[in-house]
């Protein structure tokens, strides 16, 4: 039985995406980030010299600042930025740059339902734009199960708020090899299946949860092709030129 | 095994890599010596990306991905544009836009001596060679050549210094001349020093060259080298 959804998307049918890469001047890399009308703008700073009490003076530290759109920092923002921390540090490759600090600040511009997808995609996106070493992108999804067993992709707040059970998961991007296909697999799979992370609210199956997988991974390369698109280097002649011309 | 090995190495040249992209596959290349430059690393026998950017190959054997990005990774025998930011009884702390401050000894001036080191004020612009870049330490920094001599190396004065990406200022190095400091060079007088990290110093007889010329090589990053040109003309049209 077909859900019906209130902007007309298929289940499987993701919102439209937007990025863009180096957008604030002061930061050293940044991005901005929107599916459908939820937008997430992400800065980069550093290397920097020095780490934060505790850390490791033998890797580099990740540090991530989440700003939400209103309000203070409560305990659902301090668990994103947790979340987001764990996932940045296991892309990065924290032994180039020892006894140093990254700073990702993340800000909320919209809210329309999976935020933190979102800003994990903002924040790998405005990693790579720093040029900060990663041995791979990151690509984030959000599933959701419905009442009656349903599984539908990128969810907007109005039909988070009705869902029995929603699934934020995180997979390598695809990437292009010269290797044989066998040797670049873990196993028998290829190294995209891999999950680097799964936050899940609400209560479902073991069956919801292996079909939000699937769905997940065939998202996610789709995901993989628009990031790659994006952080190629990009002209803006005609802005320029208006510009001058003004 | 020879094809097999030609359509790997054209295979990913000259195109745009994304960090995991696996560019190299060692275990196809028998008793061959290959020379990894940045934005790539060795993960056993397959040698993947670490950097956004464009994969370049020059003989004999030598891979490096291009890219472009704000801040700046120290390598020995960069030229660079640095700032003083303090001063001790060794060393001047030079920031160079790395990831620590960089040092630049009191004697690495040609006929440096205890007796006459020179006096840098907290803020001077010095165009430095880096002589060491070591991960973990402060690179370290010289004001001469190889040879001893300062040939082009020391402090700049006046003019007027503003920031680009990495990608451009090797853009602006880049022989032959780059198109827009070419066009520029035609009708305008005046000098500048283009640093790796990302800093460039441009110093003309009137303030007015100075800010057309610093101007047009900001506005020239992504436009190729006719849009370059073009754009230089009219800048010019419309000053004169």
């Amino acid at each position: 039985m077909e859900t019906d959804r209130p902007d007309g998307r298929t289940p499987n049918q993701l919102r439209p995406l937007a990025c863009s890469c180096s957008i604030l001047h002061r930061a050293h890399g940044s991005a901005s980030w929107a599916q459908g009308e939820t937008k997430v703008l992400a800065a980069v700073y550093g290397p920097k010299a020095g780490t934060k009490k505790n850390e490791n003076p033998e890797k580099a530290s990740i540090e991530v600042i989440w700003k939400p759109k209103t309000g203070q920092i409560g305990k659902l923002e301090k668990e994103y930025e947790m979340i987001l921390k764990r996932t940045l540090e296991s892309i990065c490759i924290r032994t180039i740059y020892p006894n140093t600090t990254t700073s990702v600040i993340v800000q909320v511009v919209h809210d329309d339902g999976a935020l933190l997808p979102c800003a994990i995609n903002a924040a790998c996106t405005a990693l790579v734009d720093a040029g900060i070493p990663l041995k791979h992108l990151a690509v984030a999804i959000c599933c959701s199960v419905t009442d009656s067993g349903c599984i539908i992709l990128d969810p907007t707040k109005e039909e988070e708020e009705k869902m029995k059970a929603y699934i934020n998961l995180v997979f390598p991007n695809t990437i292009v090899s010269v290797l044989p296909e066998r040797s670049s697999q873990v196993g028998s799979e290829p190294m995209a299946h891999g999950i680097m992370t799964s936050v899940t609210q609400g209560a479902m199956s073991v069956d919801d949860y292996l079909h939000c997988l699937d769905r997940g991974r065939a998202a996610s390369a789709r995901l993989s092709e628009f990031v790659r698109k994006n952080i190629g280097p990009k002209s803006t002649w005609l802005g320029r030129m208006g510009f001058l011309c003004r | 095994m020879e094809t097999k090995s030609t359509s790997s190495f054209t295979n990913l040249v000259d195109q745009s890599v994304c960090p995991g992209d696996v560019v190299l596959d060692l275990s196809k290349m028998i008793n061959q010596t290959i020379k990894l430059g940045g934005g790539l690393r060795q993960d056993c026998d397959a040698i993947s990306v670490m950097k956004a950017g464009r994969l370049r190959f020059s003989k004999p054997h030598k891979y490096w991905v291009e890219n472009s990005q704000k801040r700046y990774v120290p390598y020995a025998e960069d030229s660079v544009l640095g700032i003083v930011v303090d001063s001790r009884s060794d060393n001047f702390l030079v920031d160079i836009k790395g990831p620590t401050l960089a040092f630049l000894p009191v004697l690495a001036f040609e006929g440096g001596t205890r007796r006459n080191i020179p006096r840098f004020e907290i803020g001077t612009l010095i165009y430095v060679r880096v002589i060491k870049a070591n991960p973990g330490m402060n690179p370290e920094l010289s004001c001469t050549d190889a040879s001893g001599k300062a040939a082009e190396f020391g402090a700049l004065k006046d003019g007027y210094m503003f920031e680009c990406t990495t990608g451009q200022s090797r853009m602006l190095l880049s022989s032959p001349t780059c198109p827009v400091l070419d066009a520029l060079g035609k009708k305008l007088s005046f000098e500048i020093a283009v640093g790796l990290n990302g800093r460039v110093w441009v110093d003309a007889a009137s303030p007015h060259t100075t800010i057309v010329v610093a101007n047009a090589i900001m506005n020239s990053e992504t436009l190729s080298g006719a849009q370059q040109r073009i754009m230089v003309e009219k800048l010019l049209q419309r000053i004169q």
